[in-house]
């Protein structure tokens, strides 16, 4: 009925259909009958072969898919509701019909395919000729064998979970959860490595031992045939001359000639070869070089550019000539007007910085150490070392109210050291000198350098071979003198006052000593490490000291850092004669008997964290070599970024920004 | 032309010009186009014109010149100079000649007993010096000393004419190291051999340190003076018999010994701004006074107020300023190195100088412009030479080297002369320049 209702609507194709379906199940017994496989859907390969992609996408199409001969298949008629409900009333096996979604066509089950499922719902086997409960055959015999796999029966404690490893389990769990158990971190492997690297590269990557390969010998030539051409042959008279040359530079092999092959003897250095090859790698086991491939220039502290630092003195404008010998010391004035110069001839001259016309002279009579202007702007007085000698001279500046002040200063009534019961009338006396109208202090040893204290008044002064005298404090306003108060080892070389507290610096040969005067007591040694100390100077805040050696190497010392050199500067291939800080530029210099001063930036910063900025900026040349003593004493103009320089070819010089 | 003829065998190019000058009848050149080779430089040009000018008057004698192209002064080939300024040299070429600018004549040094330390020729008639010596001279002319100023104990650093009216009495004040300046007046007219010594009638006292530069205002009423203490101080100049007699009548009986009347004066008032030693000052106008310093700023100071009205720092110690040029308003100033520095306080925004001339070797001592020109001025340094400058050149005019030593001061004389003395303690005196 519905067959013919099918071929009424459908067309031809359904009609073809139709008859492919019939011839199907018509085949289908028969094959089941063939063989007895599990399913019938193996054999009967499905119509459609648009394989397993979703229906969905044909939905809109008049097809389902294709056929095995890349035929479209056609979709059926879609049946209304009414007619499938009329036509599943009338059939009376619609319950065995199933519709195939996939082909587009209904199945109708055999009686062996329902009573499959029947059994499936039961729970038994699918096929009603499989027995479940055959009788057991083993398929190993036990019936001779002694020693059976095992009879005992199985153990207990084979099916109960054991104590000891749950036990075990929650100490883990607690270890890990209070993070006494670390797991490795998964290793993260490289997803990509170089395909085309170099070897031995990779074989660092590995952490075994790195394979080192052995140099690879010269392949044999020619010349290690064992019948080379006659021109590799030497000839007795080379052979000769290689007895001559070192046995290093003769050669290993020489070449030998053999007629045929079996001639050849055997090689009389064998064993001796194997030997060296033994010593060779016990004795000079091969290791892997690191060769270290860092730009040298990157190495280099970054300093800033010298142009940044400018003003620095750089050119030689003026020069102050007059002297007859060396000149040892120069001082300048605290306004910059005027500086001060002693002489080996014996003069102190003064002379106006801006045209370099000498002002004053005196006449000592003995080699000027050391002069020092007072640091009082109002109060020009210079102090001069001369031998044993220290004279306080009035230069004869400022007005005339300056100058009655600075004679009443310098006068002597009557004989102050006379009347001081301490010992050291002997070996100091201050007299009034007639012939330069000054004061005279009179020490019993060469004095080599004096200082003023900032406030004018006190004036120390170093006798380098005065033992326990050697630094004497003396004051100008008393006319009083007193020792350092404090026992000092080894010789003195300088001794510079502290430019604002009362703290007094005094420099041996290797050490340089930081007293409290208030406090009388040793705040700090600096340790130069130093053969000789020379000179020393203070920067204008107090904190940072500079030392020149007589090996040519200058300590910066941070006090506040270390008693260790902050930073020693090899700079000056000859003795450091002095050394000298700006007062108010960030400049520092030291000359040296090579004749060549040189400038450095010096920056000290307010921030304790920061070190100060050592820039070596400028050389200065220009002063002529004389006794082998070059430039002698530098000074900075108190003002101006200028230096002046003191040379043993007794010219002053004036180098400017 | 005859000179076409004698150079055209090399085969350089040659280019058309027309020579024109603004000087007077003798000068003139017919203004015609020549072509004249272009490798010529200032000299060959020079002689050209020479040439042109004895074609014309065979009398003629030689007299070097100097050339302006679009107002510039030639100072290299002519070729180069048309290829750095990129002028065509297809078109005729105007070429405006001038007298050479330079000393013709050196004349007898005049004798000093020390380092002559500045030097005043703003008078005709005479020139003023000071010296180490503490002497002031007045000097007629080369070699021929009138008047000796005695009186200062130490060297005279400055010195200025405050007036002269006519050949006839002068007013001059001079400025020292022993901290005092100090006026002095005498007849200009006076002419004996020997020099008259004469004292100074007025003492001036209140800086606290050297003085190193004194300027009279164009009026004469006032002067001023810089010092190493830092100040600038106002004083007047008349006689004791207006304000400073109370002072006068003090001092002179302490000093009645004295045969003159000497009387001192105190400081107007002062101008405190400059850190460190005034080194130059200079009152071109009426009520305001230039001042460089060694704290390397140059100041402009209103009279009235005190107060100091511009700055200009330039990094370097100044030793010497000078205002003139055009409109008198550029501000010229030398120091601690050998550039001369030109500023133009006209110019809104900026502080750097408008013209750097380094022609020198060392610091600078002195700069003086040319009253009637806009463009000349000279310079003197401490390596011994006093060089002429035009401001249309970064070349220097002219070059006198006829001093030994340094030369510490250098001004110019009737308009013509330059005067100059150094540590050679000579006064020098070029004459005859010709500046039109």
């Amino acid at each position: 009925m519905i067959e013919t209702d099918f071929i009424e609507i459908g067309n031809n194709d359904g009609l073809d259909d139709n008859r492919d379906q019939d011839e199907l199940s018509e085949s289908s017994p028969s094959h089941q009958a063939v063989d007895e496989s599990d399913s019938s859907e193996d054999e009967v390969s499905p119509r459609n072969t648009i394989g397993e992609v979703p229906l969905e996408w044909y939905k809109d199409e008049k097809h389902i898919g294709y056929d095995i001969a890349g035929k479209k298949i056609t979709k059926k008629e879609r049946r209304d509701k009414l007619d499938s409900f009329l036509a599943s009333a009338d059939d009376s096996k619609i319950w065995r019909k199933i519709y195939d979604e996939y082909n587009d066509e209904e199945v109708e089950l055999t009686k062996e395919e329902t009573k499959l499922i029947h059994r499936l719902l039961k729970g038994k086997a699918p096929h009603a000729e499989f027995d479940p409960y055959a009788p057991y055959v083993d398929w190993f015999k036990w019936d001779d064998a002694k020693h059976p796999l095992s009879n005992a029966p199985e153990p207990k404690r084979r099916f109960i979970p054991s104590k000891w490893e749950s036990k075990k389990v929650v100490e883990y769990v607690r270890a890990i959860r209070k993070g006494l158990i670390k797991f490795d971190q998964p290793k993260e492997e490289p997803h990509f490595y170089l395909l085309w690297g170099d070897d031995s590269s990779s074989a660092d990557r590995t952490k075994h031992l790195a394979y080192i390969p052995p140099p690879k010998p010269k392949l044999p030539g020619h010349e290690e045939s064992y019948n080379p051409s006659l021109e590799y042959i030497p000839t007795q008279e080379e052979i000769n001359s290689y007895q001559l040359m070192y046995e290093e530079d003769r050669p290993k092999f020489i070449p030998k000639r053999f007629t045929s092959f079996r001639s050849i003897p055997a090689y009389e250095n064998a064993i001796k070869d194997s030997f060296e090859r033994c010593l060779d790698l016990y004795l000079c086991p091969r290791a892997r070089k690191k060769r270290i491939n860092i730009d040298p220039e990157s190495l280099k502290p970054k300093l800033p550019s010298r142009k940044d630092l400018r003003p620095y003195p750089v050119t030689c404008y003026l020069e102050y000539r007059g002297h007859e010998g060396a000149v040892l010391s120069i001082s300048v004035e605290p306004s910059g007007q005027w500086i001060a110069s002693g002489s080996k001839d014996g003069t102190v001259r003064i002379w106006e910085v801006e045209t370099g016309r000498c002002l004053r002279v005196w006449d000592i009579g003995e080699a000027v150490q050391h002069v020092a202007w007072n640091p009082l702007s109002e109060l020009p007085i210079l102090a001069v070392s001369a031998g044993p000698d220290v004279l306080i001279l009035n230069t004869g500046f400022g007005n005339e109210e300056e100058q009655k002040k600075v004679k009443e200063l310098l006068h002597i009534g009557t004989p102050t050291s006379s009347d001081d019961s301490d010992d050291m009338s002997s070996f100091l006396s201050w007299v009034q000198d007639e012939k330069h109208d000054c004061i005279r202090l009179r020490h019993y040893r060469t004095v080599s350098s004096i200082e003023w204290h900032r406030k004018g008044d006190y004036l120390s002064t170093v006798m380098p071979a005065g033992e326990s005298r050697a630094i004497l404090i003396h004051q100008l306003s008393k006319k009083l003198t007193q020792k350092l108060p404090f026992k000092l080892h080894g010789l003195p070389v300088s001794s510079v006052f502290h430019p604002t507290r009362s703290i007094f610096f005094v420099a041996t040969k290797k050490i340089v000593r930081v007293y409290d005067l208030l406090k009388q007591k040793l705040i700090k040694k600096l340790e130069t490490h130093l053969r000789e100390v020379s000179s020393i100077a203070v920067h204008p805040t107090g904190d940072n000291v500079i030392v020149g050696s007589k090996e040519g190497k200058l300590c910066w010392f941070d006090m506040d850092l270390s008693t260790k050199p902050y930073k020693t500067l090899k700079c000056h291939p000859k003795d450091i004669t002095n050394v000298a800080f700006h007062r108010s530029y960030p400049l520092f210099a030291s000359c040296s008997d090579d004749c060549t001063a040189y400038v450095f930036h010096g920056m000290v910063y307010a921030d304790l964290n920061q070190n100060p900025l050592i820039v070596p900026l400028e050389i200065l040349r220009g002063h002529t070599s004389s006794d082998g003593r070059g430039v002698l004493d530098c000074k900075f103009h108190p003002r101006q970024p200028w230096l002046f320089t003191a040379g043993a070819d007794s010219s002053v010089k004036l180098y400017c920004h | 032309m005859e000179i076409d003829r004698e150079t055209n065998e090399d085969n350089s190019r040659r280019i058309q010009v027309r020579f024109l000058t603004k000087l007077k009848a003798p000068y003139k050149v017919p203004t015609t186009a020549i072509a004249i080779p272009s490798d010529l430089s200032r000299f060959g040009l020079s002689s050209i014109v020479n040439k042109l000018l004895q074609a014309v008057d065979s009398e003629w004698k030689t007299e070097p010149f100097d050339f302006l192209i679009n107002g510039e002064l030639v100072r290299m080939s002519l070729e180069q100079f048309l290829l750095a300024k990129g002028i065509s040299a297809e078109k005729i070429l105007e070429i405006e000649y001038i007298v050479a600018v330079a000393p013709r004549k050196e004349e007898e040094p005049s004798l000093h007993d020390d380092w002559v330390s500045a030097v005043d020729g703003s008078s005709p008639w005479f020139i003023l010096t000071g010296c180490y010596d503490g002497l002031g001279r007045v000097w007629k002319g080369a070699g021929w000393c009138t008047h000796i100023l005695e009186g200062h104990s130490g060297p005279i650093s400055s010195v200025s004419i405050i007036n002269s009216e006519g050949a006839g009495s002068a007013t001059v004040a001079t400025a020292s190291k022993d901290q005092t300046l100090r006026l002095w007046k005498f007849d200009a007219e006076d002419s004996s051999d020997h020099p008259a010594r004469i004292r100074a009638f007025k003492i001036l006292r209140g800086h606290n340190a050297s003085i190193h530069s004194v300027a009279a205002k164009t009026s004469g009423d006032l002067v001023c003076s810089g010092s190493w203490d830092c100040t600038i101080n106002l004083w007047r100049t008349n006689d004791s018999d207006t304000d400073g007699d109370v002072v006068t009548i003090k001092k002179r009986k302490v000093k009645n010994k004295a045969e003159e009347s000497q009387s001192e004066g105190e400081a107007v008032s002062t101008l405190v701004g400059h850190t460190q030693c005034v080194s130059c000052v200079v009152w071109p106008q009426h009520e305001t006074i230039y001042s460089a310093s060694w704290d390397h700023s140059v100041r402009r100071w209103d009279v009235e107020t005190g107060k100091d009205l511009s700055d200009i720092f330039c990094g370097k110690v100044l030793n010497c300023i000078d205002i003139g040029g055009e409109g008198s308003a550029l501000i010229a100033a030398g120091g601690s190195d050998p550039i001369l520095r030109i500023w133009d306080p006209r110019k809104p925004g900026t502080s750097a100088p408008v013209f750097q001339f380094s022609s020198h070797s060392s610091w600078i001592s002195a700069c003086k412009w040319l009253n009637r020109s806009s463009f000349h001025l000279l310079s003197s340094s401490y390596d011994g030479k006093v060089m002429l400058w035009d401001l249309r050149t970064a070349w220097p005019l002219a070059i006198i080297d006829t001093h030994k030593d340094k030369v510490l001061c250098a001004d110019w004389w009737k308009g013509d002369s330059v005067v100059s003395g150094g540590v050679d303690a000579l006064l020098q005196i070029s004459s005859d320049i010709c500046i039109q």
